[in-house]
């Protein structure tokens, strides 16, 4: 589940553009592929920090995957650095993956 | 809650600078091996002992087989082991190697000549092999843990090890009779050790972690899979001890049965797979990879009909040229069309779009090559596959040239696509 600490509204806009943030292998977002633990705003040291899991520790496109999250926030908030945490505690699941994403996976329509 | 604080660094993969030299050697030796395979088509009228056969064998085995095979598992090592590839200076090493060894080799017994090429190229292939054992053995000693798959990588290069070794002695007894009997004699024990120990290994071990990673599925069974593990190796050591100390039939269709049965249970299990798939879509590239584990058991029909064939019949050569020709152009090609398309785009798309991620649209890794030009290459292979062995039963020139003809399109197809992923402009 992604869970959002403070400034709602910033988290909100985040977890939205990093919808664009595409696992290049399942092509799943990041967000509904549960893949986004946290998001928090430190708006006085202008930091946006996330922890992320990705789907296996040594996932090939991992690099690629953390990175896109970076360019995202970054280039959405561009007066914040983005300061990514990877967790794998707990570790990724399919439980993790959003209805919206499960339906996509079951061939339903692309969001 | 999320462990508080905690950041993993991402893992870093093995740069495509070591991987994309193996995939390129591999594909021009495709249409080599195509090629060749028109070029020598009379051969396949005759005996299967012949020295256009042995060279069209060695150009798909290693050039093809292998290379592609070195080149993805250099990539897909550390992700089975969980940690990094040790050394990419070995990995250049084995490549270098390979790749002149494998020309030598194969350009002498085209010409059917075992002196100084054929004995460097099978040293230097034997080197090749070596390096890349070391640099298997201390990435995994490296890593945090092993597991099943990695086993079967690890003891299926321990395997080709012995088979290079073999075939190094059989190269030399030629010229300097150091074996009991003719190297002829040897040539069923190292073409097996090969294709059981190395090619069957490699691909058990890996498709059981990458069939349920494509198709996103929920099923795993590791015990089924050391059952599998142990099944080919014992399989194989009964057939090597058999062989070596007594050759008795029953032995030889005892440890044939072992590792058929090894066979259907992994089949099995890449059904269940595909049963508990989260993602309803499959892809052509995993379809031809599922669609491999079966034609898996089609040299195991034909190895059943050679037991059952007298050696006098005059369908032995026949079926003989036939189940070889089912394992190389059949079953491991088919695997290799799934298997890169579905690693080679990621590999590229891992360099190209790395610095575009989340900013600005990039294309899905599939868009890299041509779906129409890889539909059309599966059509031309299942075409010329099927012509091809038609022409063996036959001993028709005309058939068999048609069917390598249609084989030679189907890798000039698959060379196109894999230079059009190359040269994809980011």
């Amino acid at each position: 589940m992604n869970e959002i600490t403070n400034n709602p509204d910033m988290c909100e806009k985040a977890l939205d553009v990093l919808h664009e943030v595409i696992d290049p292998e399942i092509g799943l977002n990041v967000v509904d592929l549960g893949l986004i633990y946290q998001l928090d705003f430190d708006t006085e040291e202008k930091v946006v920090y996330c922890t992320m899991t990705l789907t296996t520790q040594f996932c090939p496109m991992g690099e690629s995957i953390q990175d896109g999250v970076t360019n995202c926030l970054q280039f959405n908030f561009p007066e914040y650095r983005a300061d990514i945490k990877l967790t794998f505690d707990p570790p990724w699941s399919m439980e993790k993956i959003s209805p919206e994403g499960l339906d996509w996976l079951n061939g339903g329509s692309r969001f | 809650m999320f462990a508080p604080g905690a950041g993993v660094n991402p893992t870093k993969t093995t740069s495509h600078k070591v991987i994309i030299p193996f995939y390129v050697y591999a594909s021009l030796s495709f249409v080599a091996g195509c090629v060749l395979l028109f070029a020598s088509s009379a051969s396949f009228t005759g005996p299967h002992f012949q020295p256009h056969l042995l060279a069209v064998t060695h150009v798909m085995a290693l050039g093809w087989g292998s290379m592609m095979i070195l080149g993805a598992s250099h990539q897909l090592v550390p992700v089975l082991i969980e940690g990094k590839l040790y050394s990419n200076t070995l990995a250049y090493l084995s490549f270098a190697l390979a790749g002149v060894g494998i020309i030598l080799m194969v350009w002498a017994f085209y010409h059917f000549d075992f002196g100084l090429a054929a004995q460097v190229g099978s040293l230097m292939i034997l080197g090749a092999f070596l390096s890349y054992l070391v640099n298997i053995i201390v990435s995994m000693s490296k890593a945090n843990h092993t597991n099943v798959h990695a086993t079967f990588v690890l003891a299926g290069t321990l395997w080709m090890i012995l088979t290079i070794s073999l075939g190094v002695l059989l190269i030399f007894n030629f010229n300097y009779n150091l074996l009991s009997f003719s190297s002829v004699t040897y040539l069923p024990l190292h073409a097996h050790l090969g294709i059981i120990g190395w090619f069957l290994m490699l691909v058990l071990g890996v498709g059981s972690r990458l069939i349920p990673m494509f198709l996103i599925s929920k099923y795993s069974n590791e015990k089924r899979l050391w059952l599998i593990f142990y099944l080919v190796n014992a399989g194989l050591l009964l057939f090597y001890a058999s062989f070596i100390v007594k050759r008795v039939q029953s032995l030889y269709i005892l440890s044939s049965l072992m590792i058929v049965s090894a066979i259907v249970l992994f089949i099995q299990f890449a059904f269940k797979a595909y049963k508990a798939r989260i993602r309803k879509a499959v892809d052509p590239q995993v379809k031809i990879a599922l669609g491999s584990s079966w034609m898996m058991l089609l040299p195991a029909i034909v190895l059943g009909m050679v037991f059952a064939t007298s050696v006098l019949s005059v369908y032995f050569e026949k079926l003989v040229l036939i189940y070889g020709f089912c394992i190389f152009f059949g079953w491991i090609s088919a695997i290799i069309f799934g298997m890169t398309f579905k690693t080679l785009p990621f590999i590229l798309w891992n360099k190209k779009f790395h610095q575009k991620a989340g900013i600005a649209r990039t294309p899905n890794p599939k868009e890299l090559f041509s779906q129409p030009v890889f539909r059309i290459m599966v059509g031309f292979y299942f075409t010329g596959f099927v012509i091809f062995i038609t022409g063996i039963l036959l001993a028709n020139v005309i058939v068999l040239q048609t069917g390598a003809a249609l084989l030679i399109v189907c890798a000039v197809l698959f060379n196109l696509n894999v230079f059009k992923m190359l040269r994809y402009k980011s």
